[in-house]
């Protein structure tokens, strides 16, 4: 979706401090000189197909169809990306975009630890120096990311200011980029951030969506009736909506964390039941989960990816304008949609994804039985493999982590030895 | 001319440059910090910057980042604030106050409102690092309106056009950040070479009319020394919080004394 000079409606738009306005220039430049160029685009679609195996299929659920009795359900399968998510098609836009700017470093800032694990890996690829900022109580709750983020030869800093989370990890990658633009890229996970980068990612992303074009029309010969993503920071939303926004037949439902409850600091609600207000930060203009005075507050998910407090400006003025319909998920909803994926299809769902299953899920039954749905499954759940036994109450996990703790190396010198 | 510009000059007169001190309203309590803002006041220095905390400060560092985030603890309003910096500047006319913010607090109270409130409580000058000139029309009237400046920032990688330009449009003052990277010791010390300082300065000279004031990295007399006749105003911030916290108002006095006597 083209902006206006970086805006969408009232949103997005460029408010960065002055000592990156060199930088953001070179990236818009860049950026908008790579996207004209036939030969970035073919090694764009290289490194697609041959690092992270697209394209990614567009998968039949014929018994969760059967189950609701309504919609014929797909899956636009993301989870089938290497390193099990959407994330990858844009880091690997943007890291060939970095070696097309002569920068040897990326600095990336990371929630859960997906987008990490993403621009490590790309990195790691490119040969590119790596830095991922990480909220230390993030780092906490998904340190098997953080130990992949680090074999892979990234150096993982944990924020130690404010919540500890995304957001601040996120102002912390914003400020490593002020001291160190020169030769370093701040590789945006998602649709946010000053302009370009929620078109450039969504630029990136929308490889998603012109698959499912061709793939809608050679399985079922129509496009899909609706289409159903989960929206954090939006980029696998825009990803699958942008390229269906002038097919007007086409609807688009995003599904929002509600997480524990509609109080504030309980969910991550930013574009429906005015919950999110207009604000300005971290380098763009979006709905922000904010107090009256401005100041930003914490979000809660049971999916770390969609913890954020604000939202890709592109889809905060498509909610805007009624072309995308946003809903939102409970945290139970998500776990019973996790759920049931994984029994009547045999698909193991990122607890993200999730949550536009259980949007997606609640329509199902009352559409017509010829009607066709897409739902963006946009990572798988193998990380989520901690909060899902939590949260279904396996009682065998406990036992598991006991022995394992009991038989770990504790004596850490030797291990090095032995190594 | 601007009135900051004019009472710079007048100022100048007297003195080879001028000192602006940084405080965080609110930190570690309102009270505490108008009591510091007061101190200062008394020892005369000539501008105080004084910083309304927001919850996502990317220009700054881990100081003055901590400190805004224990401000926050309590819950701050932006119009008592210009009260009580107005009754300050009452109190000290020998001296000035702006006001230093991010722009969502700024924006949320309402540009034009801060703008007409500012002017009323004699706080002459806002800066707002992350509004960019492109974006600030609007702000830029309200501030013409009610005859208050609004200060912009250049940096050592401002492309000299730009720099030409922002230059040609300072009243008040031009912030001239003196090095990349954020506010104060943080772990992202720059590795890039910048231009050197007075040749940066020299350039800007040429261009701006309006008093120069520079800051970031600014802890030693060699520091403010170096200044004297290629700047106006030394801006002191995360130096001066990190003396505060240190060794409260005492050892915040000694620094200035330090610097600048």
């Amino acid at each position: 979706m083209q902006s206006e000079n970086g805006f969408y409606g009232q949103y997005g738009g460029s408010y960065i401090p002055e000592i990156l306005f060199a930088s953001q220039q070179q990236i818009l430049t860049a950026f908008e000189e790579a996207k004209q160029d036939e030969s970035f685009l073919a090694e764009l679609n290289k490194q697609w197909q041959q690092f992270s195996g697209r394209p990614t299929p567009l998968t039949f659920c014929a018994n969760l169809t059967e189950h609701f009795g309504g919609a014929q359900i797909y899956l636009k399968r993301e989870d089938l990306n290497h390193s099990g998510a959407h994330k990858m098609n844009n880091v690997i836009g943007q890291g060939l975009l970095v070696k097309r700017m002569g920068k040897k470093r990326v600095i990336a800032e990371t929630g859960a630890g997906q987008h990490g694990i993403a621009t490590a890996l790309v990195a790691a690829r490119l040969g590119l120096e790596c830095t991922i900022y990480m909220g230390a109580k993030d780092i906490e709750r998904q340190y098997p990311n953080v130990f992949w983020m680090k074999q892979l030869g990234a150096e993982v800093v944990p924020v130690t200011t404010g919540a500890q989370t995304l957001r601040d990890a996120l102002d912390e990658a914003l400020r490593d980029w002020s001291s160190s633009h020169e030769e370093s890229h701040y590789l945006i996970g998602t649709s946010c951030g000053c302009a370009p980068f929620p078109e450039m990612v969504a630029f990136f992303q929308s490889v998603i969506g012109n698959e499912v074009r061709e793939q809608s029309v050679t399985q079922f010969d129509q496009f899909p009736d609706r289409l159903y993503a989960c929206v954090g920071g939006g980029s696998n939303a825009c990803g699958l909506f942008l390229p269906f926004l002038d097919d007007k037949d086409v609807e688009m439902i995003g599904v929002e964390a509600g997480g524990k409850g509609l109080a504030l600091g309980e969910h991550s609600i930013r574009l429906s039941h005015n919950l999110g207000q207009p604000g300005i930060a971290q380098g763009f203009a979006t709905m922000f989960l904010q107090d009256n005075t401005g100041q930003l507050q914490e979000t809660h998910s049971i999916a770390a990816g969609l913890d954020y407090v604000g939202v890709s400006p592109i889809i905060a003025h498509l909610a805007e304008t009624g072309r995308v319909k946003m809903t939102y998920a409970m945290d139970d909803d998500v776990i019973a949609a996790c759920t049931l994926l994984l029994k009547k299809e045999g698909i193991i769902p990122a607890l993200e994804s999730s949550h536009a299953l259980a949007g997606a899920f609640k329509d199902a039954p009352n559409l017509p039985k010829d009607s066709k749905i897409v739902i963006n499954l946009s990572g798988r759940g193998d990380k989520d493999i901690f909060n899902v036994a939590k949260a279904v109450q396996d009682e065998t996990f406990p036992e598991f982590l006991n022995d394992y703790l009991a038989s770990y190396p504790t004596r850490h010198l030797d291990n090095q030895e032995q190594n | 001319m601007s009135q900051l510009a004019e009472f710079t000059q007048q100022k100048l007169i007297r003195k080879p440059i001028l000192a602006m001190t940084h405080v965080v309203y609110g930190y570690p309590s309102v009270t505490e910090s108008l009591s510091w803002m007061r101190r200062l006041l008394e020892e005369g220095v000539d501008f105080i910057e004084v910083q309304f905390p927001f919850s996502d400060p990317v220009a700054d560092g881990p100081s003055i980042v901590a400190a805004c985030h224990k401000a926050l603890e309590q819950t701050l309003d932006v119009d008592t604030c210009l009260s009580q910096l107005g009754e300050l500047a009452r109190d000290f006319p020998e001296s000035r106050i702006v006001l230093m913010s991010y722009l969502n607090p700024m924006y949320r109270f309402g540009l034009e409102k801060l703008a007409k409130r500012a002017s009323e409580e004699n706080i002459q000058g806002l800066i707002l690092p992350d509004l960019p000139i492109e974006a600030a029309s609007q702000y830029q009237q309200a501030c013409h309106r009610h005859n208050i400046d609004p200060v912009w920032l250049v940096t050592p990688v401002t492309p000299t056009e730009r720099l030409t330009m922002l230059a040609s449009q300072a009243s008040g003052f031009l912030y001239c950040v003196a090095r990349s990277g954020v506010t104060g010791h943080s772990s992202h010390e720059s590795k890039a070479k910048d231009t050197s300082l007075d040749d940066y300065l020299a350039l800007i000279k040429q261009h701006a009319s309006a008093p120069i004031g520079v800051g970031f990295g600014l802890r030693k007399r060699s520091q403010i020394e170096q200044l004297i006749g290629k700047a106006d105003i030394a801006i002191l911030g995360s130096a001066l919080l990190d003396a505060y916290n240190q060794g409260g108002q005492k050892a915040g006095i000694e620094l200035i004394k330090e610097l600048f006597h």
